[in-house]
């Protein structure tokens, strides 16, 4: 079973407007001491229809965690609105958080973001640069989605270490730069679901 | 008989497939499938009792939920105690979860449900061996143990005061093992399994006792569960599906001789599950009618795959009542409440149903004290002493202070159970507490500026999270058991050295133990990479209309849906960036261990002399292998330079052991309190063609310096005495004041080690012979013995010395093994082994004394030291059977006893004793108490012909007495034994 559980996420200065940090308040259980860090990352989807234009905020580190409830307030900068198709840029789209522990994503928290004029002049005559837009993150009605992972680390339970593809690292393409979002259907999803 | 169907308790319609009532009555747990995961949920039995609470909206029916299996969950089981709830599924997990005290209702984050829960029930332990199903789980009485069965065919066998510890594995099954049952009295476990037998396991050294076939050849293996009861008495056991005459029956199978000669007979298809009433019963008195004697009897409920339900006495032919069509399909659970009266079933088709019988229909149940008697009746005491604690606490005190020991041990107890077990109904949030009194909104308030955030190696954010609220999971946190910290391997002994001993890693030794240079550049880290974030300009794109139309505003939604589902197609990227951040961890952590390494070696104790020793070494080392024969060089007097004089053939057989070499300077701390430090400078002067050394020591300030005429190879000292050894084999002792005490000693061979404690010097030299003197007595206490005797093997060497502050020279050997020469015996005496099966598997954690830091200074620790701990974790994972386990213990925890009496050690005498006898309290062997107790209270009455000691190691016997007693008063069993020396101690004591 997971050793950490999101237990509440607190959506801080929201509604605001589009420059402005995301800051989420994280509450987390952990059953037991963690060996490593865990890595939360805030994903903001720039286009609903491709995964091209997602854009991840920030990643950090948590730790060290032991047992216990802790709580922490992640901040990372808004989005990039020039990586964002003018089409996209007033409506709704979608900011995720997701954590990985071993670089196994166990959790995903996924919110509703609508992103409007609040002059109701410009709502009526949009400009072509869209700035000035106002953020709201729909923070009643997270979407969270689990996923099983190996928390052990690979020495105690060597079947499952067998689970992850050892040459997933290896066949990305050279070319392909750390962090920018790589096409799809070129990569094997990268699968490390123990169950 | 009232039956009700509760239609709330349901599992979304999933099957449900073990139910079980908390002892207390008050709630009962479901488990079976949920969503896409396992289920556990916690109902109010309230709500099924009283159809009034049922209406009430305030009073919730559900009071938790558990998702936390990650597939079906089969088996749910109450402990004895109603603390713990255990839980076995498909996801080969045995889970124990406990209440968290300090959380109000909460809802689970996410969950599209706005039920809360209103209990918080935190898993505490994850029992993991199994690799197929777990198919039943089943608590020990007293809940000493927890047994779970699997398809995996084993039966584990859990130590539930120690989890995650196993006792056992219990094999012999060739079949999917699908039900569990424990004797009442705990003598045997029994279990059934697919492949057509009933086993009956012993407890007291887990082997089989009965292997039961005849009644199952013609099973097939149809039912999910194989679920059997033994009965309230013990003297029956009733197995799931069997089969008579091509009938399907519960076999009964008495415990006389493992008999089959009844059954249940009736069920159309194959039993499932059997459940014993928990209460033994008699007939009820009618009114007006003689009471007449009637034999007790049992109830049992009987479950099968054909629905039906049927409830049978023992004291009846015909079964007390038959329901059919209940359900819709298989039951799988039945559960009793501990009053008999109350009946939970529940079924396949994801209902549960509850009976409610009536005192007229099963009888009257007997009492605690009336069940008891019948179980002493019919196992003896000595059984009864395995079995529950209500059977102790119905046992008269019959001594005030023993009365006062056992309400102390109650209240810490209470104390350490936490206030989830004093009063489970509060469930206020106790979170200030553990926040100093700032209350959580002032800590969210501040949270992002107060929040540590510092960068890693390569740049990238690392926040540390707040921690609001310790886990209370207690008595389970493994940390309790390993709180002596493990060091790191590579790091000597010496780090555990404390001024009240003298002692060091004899040199050549030591440039093998922890001195090699394990900060190697090549592990640190690499260059920083750059963390990238996504933020490259992409300015192509550009097109399309800003309009927003409504249909565009609910076609993202659609789109956008699959986003909370699927893993980010950027892990791949991430992967490669956290594999490096691990890469980096890791090696972080190896430079603070070589960190850590360095200070322990370098930290307490001669930190120039090693330092400077181990240059000398290495400088030496170049065009010059063999280090030996170098050492046996130095035994020429008045070599100039050592490192070029040609080593003449070395005599092996004499020079056993190695020595240190000459060095220009050096110093030493001989002791902390008073700090005395002592310089040795060689060579200094030249007076008439020789050279001369000099000893410098400084006392608190004052200094003091003389001359020796030959360079200095080793020193030592203690606070009363100062000794050196020189190149000529000459041994000289000095007062702290620099007085010379003794003229100088001839060595026979250049000395390998020295040591000084109190007034006592101790030599080992390098051919393999040991002296201690009584400096203040001018006495020898050991005399040129030889090491032959314990040097056995050829590599074997002395790898470690120390000299008591009672003058007892003990030395480690390579090998592991460590002696000490106990001049009253005049023999080597063994204190410590490292390969020592005993050591290993002794398990004494339970009678270690939680207030007291173990002695971790005296010599036997000094000895055994890291080896200990290992024993301790060795014996978590080893699965020794009990009695075997408890010999060993007894033979390590005798053992360590003696090696503490041999080296005069008297805290760690008073130390092991104390966990000695705990150990016998609790193991329950009261022959060896009462020996111990003999002794160490001596004869009451003055008489010449004892030989009898008032004092060991300068402890009063007596007064170790009166220290162990409390420890003898915690067990009602042992108040006689008390008593009885409680009474002479006052007797002595007013005399």
């Amino acid at each position: 079973m997971a050793k950490v559980q999101v237990l509440n996420v607190a959506v801080l200065d929201n509604p605001s407007p589009f420059g402005n940090p995301f800051q989420f308040e994280i509450t987390f259980e952990c059953m037991e001491d963690l060996a490593e860090d865990l890595e939360w990352k805030i994903i903001y989807v720039g286009s609903a229809e491709s995964e091209e234009y997602d854009q991840i905020l920030d990643s950090v580190l948590v730790g060290p965690v032991p047992a216990g409830r802790h709580m922490f307030v992640f901040q990372a900068d808004a989005p990039n609105t020039g990586l964002i198709p003018e089409s996209d840029a007033v409506g709704v789209t979608v900011v995720l958080i997701t954590c990985t522990y071993r670089s196994q994503e166990f959790i995903r928290i996924g919110y509703y973001v609508n992103n409007e004029y609040t002059d109701p002049e410009l709502r009526e005559n949009p400009p072509i640069k869209p700035d000035y837009t106002q953020r709201n993150i729909l923070a009643s009605n997270p979407r969270v989605t689990r996923f099983h992972i190996n928390w052990e680390g690979c020495t105690e339970r060597m079947e499952d270490c067998e689970n992850v593809d050892p040459s997933s690292n290896s066949m990305l393409p050279p070319s392909c730069l750390p962090g920018k979002a790589p096409p799809l259907g070129v990569l094997p999803d990268n699968s490390m679901d123990c169950l | 008989m009232k039956l009700l169907k509760p239609s709330w308790v349901s599992h979304n319609g999933k099957p449900i497939f073990s139910v079980d009532i908390h002892p207390d009555g008050t709630k009962f747990a479901t488990g079976g499938q949920g969503e896409d995961s396992g289920k556990v949920m916690i109902w109010n039995m309230a709500p099924v009792l009283r159809e009034e609470d049922e209406k009430n909206e305030n009073i919730s029916k559900m009071l938790c939920q558990m998702d936390n299996h990650l597939a079906c969950v089969n088996c749910v089981r109450w402990s004895n105690n109603g603390l713990y709830l255990a839980s076995g599924g498909d996801d080969k997990l045995v889970m124990v979860w406990k209440r968290a005290a300090f959380i109000g209702p909460s809802t689970v984050f996410g969950s599209s449900s706005k039920l809360a829960n209103v209990e918080q029930w935190r898993c505490v332990t994850i029992l993991r061996n199994h690799t197929g199903d777990v198919m039943d789980v089943a608590w020990s009485p007293r809940d000493v143990w927890l047994a779970s069965c699997s398809v995996d065919n084993t039966i584990v066998i859990w130590n539930a005061r120690k989890f995650p510890e196993m006792i056992t594995t219990l094999r012999g099954h060739t079949g999917l093992v699908k039900g569990l049952t424990w004797d009442p009295v705990g003598k045997y476990i029994a279990s059934q399994a697919d492949d057509h037998s009933l086993k009956v396991w012993r407890t007291v050294d887990w082997q089989m006792d009965a292997n039961i076939t005849k009644p199952f050849s013609e099973c097939g293996g149809t039912t999910h569960v194989l679920r059997l009861s033994w009965s309230p008495d013990g003297q029956y056991l009733v197995s799931a599906h069997a089969m008579n005459n091509s009938g399907p029956t519960a076999q009964i199978v008495e415990r006389d001789g493992w008999k089959t000669n009844m059954d249940f007979v009736g069920h159309r298809k194959a039993v499932t599950v059997v459940k014993f009433n928990p209460k033994i019963f008699k007939k009820k008195q009618k009114n007006g009618s003689s009471p007449k004697p009637s034999c007790p009897y049992c109830c049992c409920a009987v479950g099968s795959k054909d629905r039906s339900l049927s409830v049978w006495l023992t004291s009846l032919k015909r079964p007390l009542v038959v329901i059919h069509d209940l359900f819709d399909k298989s039951i799988m659970d039945i559960s009793w409440t501990l009053t008999g009266l109350g009946m939970l079933v529940c079924s396949m088709d994801g209902t549960v149903a509850y009976l409610d019988f009536s005192l007229d229909e099963l009888g009257d149940p007997l009492n605690e004290e009336e069940k008891n008697s019948i179980h002493q009746n019919i196992y003896g005491k000595s059984l009864a002493i395995t079995s529950t604690e209500a059977q102790l606490s119905t046992t008269i005190i019959e001594n005030p202070e023993i009365l006062k020991y056992q309400q102390e041990r109650q209240n810490s107890a209470q104390a350490n159970s936490g206030p989830g077990a004093a009063a489970p109904e509060s469930s206020a949030p106790k979170l200030n507490s553990v926040m100093n009194g700032e209350s959580l909104e002032d800590i969210r308030k501040n949270l992002l500026k107060k929040q540590v955030e510092t960068r890693t190696a390569d740049g990238r954010r690392r926040i540390t999270p707040l921690c609001i609220a310790q886990l209370d999971t207690g008595d389970f946190s493994p940390a309790l058991f390993n709180s002596v910290p493990i060091l790191p391997s590579g790091s000597s002994m010496s780090s555990q050295l404390t001024p009240q001993l003298s002692s060091d890693s004899s040199p050549g030794q030591a440039s093998s133990m922890g001195l090699k240079p394990t900060h190697d550049p090549m592990l640190t880290s690499p260059p920083p990479n750059n963390t990238a974030k996504p933020m490259e300009d992409n300015n192509d794109g550009v097109k399309s209309s800003l309009l927003l139309t409504s249909a565009s505003k609910i076609e993202p939604m659609k789109a956008l849906d699959s986003r909370f589902t699927e893993r980010s197609k950027a892990t791949p990227v991430t992967v490669q960036k956290e594999a490096k951040t691990k890469e980096e961890t890791s090696s972080d952590s190896e430079d603070k261990m070589a960190a850590i390494n360095k200070n322990l070696t370098f930290g307490k104790r001669k930190p120039e002399l090693l330092l400077d020793g181990r240059e000398v070494l290495e400088k030496r080392k170049k065009g010059r292998p063999r280090k030996d024969k170098m050492a046996a060089s130095m035994a020429q007097p008045f070599t100039q330079e050592p490192s070029r004089v040609v080593a003449p053939p070395a005599p092996v057989a004499v020079l056993k052991l190695p020595t240190p070499s000459t060095q220009k300077a050096f110093s030493l701390q001989v002791s902390m309190e008073p700090s005395v430090f002592l310089e040795v400078e060689n060579e200094v002067s030249m007076v008439a063609g020789s050279k001369l050394s000099q000893l410098r020591c400084s006392r608190d300030g004052r200094d003091w310096n003389t001359l020796l005429p030959s360079s200095v190879v080793v020193a030592a000292g203690s606070s009363d005495i100062l000794a050196v050894a020189c190149e000529d084999r000459m041994l000289s002792v000095f007062s702290s004041c620099g007085r010379r005490l003794l003229p100088a000693i001839q060595l026979g061979t250049p000395a390998s080690a020295l040591h000084c404690s109190a007034h006592y010097v101790m030599v080992l030299t390098a051919g393999a012979t040991l002296s201690v003197w009584d400096v203040q007595k001018q006495k020898a206490l050991v005399k040129n013995e030889s090491l032959l005797t314990v040097l056995s093997g050829a590599d074997t060497t002395v790898s470690q010395s120390l000299l008591t502050q009672q003058g007892v020279p003990v030395i480690g050997l390579s090998n592991g093994k460590s002696y000490c020469f106990s001049s009253s015996l005049e023999t080597w005496t063994l204190i410590a082994d490292k390969s020592d099966s005993l050591v290993q598997c002794a398990d004494f954690r339970s009678c270690l004394p939680s207030h007291d830091t173990p002695v971790s200074s005296g010599p036997l620790a000094v000895m055994q030291g890291r080896n200990l701990n290992a024993g301790r974790l060795a014996s978590r994972l080893s699965s020794t059977p009990h009695h075997l386990q408890q010999s060993m213990t007894l033979a390590f925890l005798e053992n360590q006893l003696a090696s503490a009496l041999t080296l005069q050690s008297a805290q760690e005498y008073r130390y092991w004793l104390l966990i000695y006898a705990r150990f016998l309290v609790n193991e329950g062997s009261e022959y060896r108490l009462r020996e111990l107790c003999k002794e160490l209270l001596g004869p009451v009455h003055k008489s010449a012909a004892t030989s009898w000691e008032p004092t060991t190691l300068g402890l009063r016997k007596r007064e170790l007495l009166r220290e162990v007693l409390p420890v003898i008063g915690e067990n009602l069993r042992f108040q006689r034994l008390f008593t009885e020396y409680q009474d002479q101690l006052e007797l002595l004591r007013n005399k």
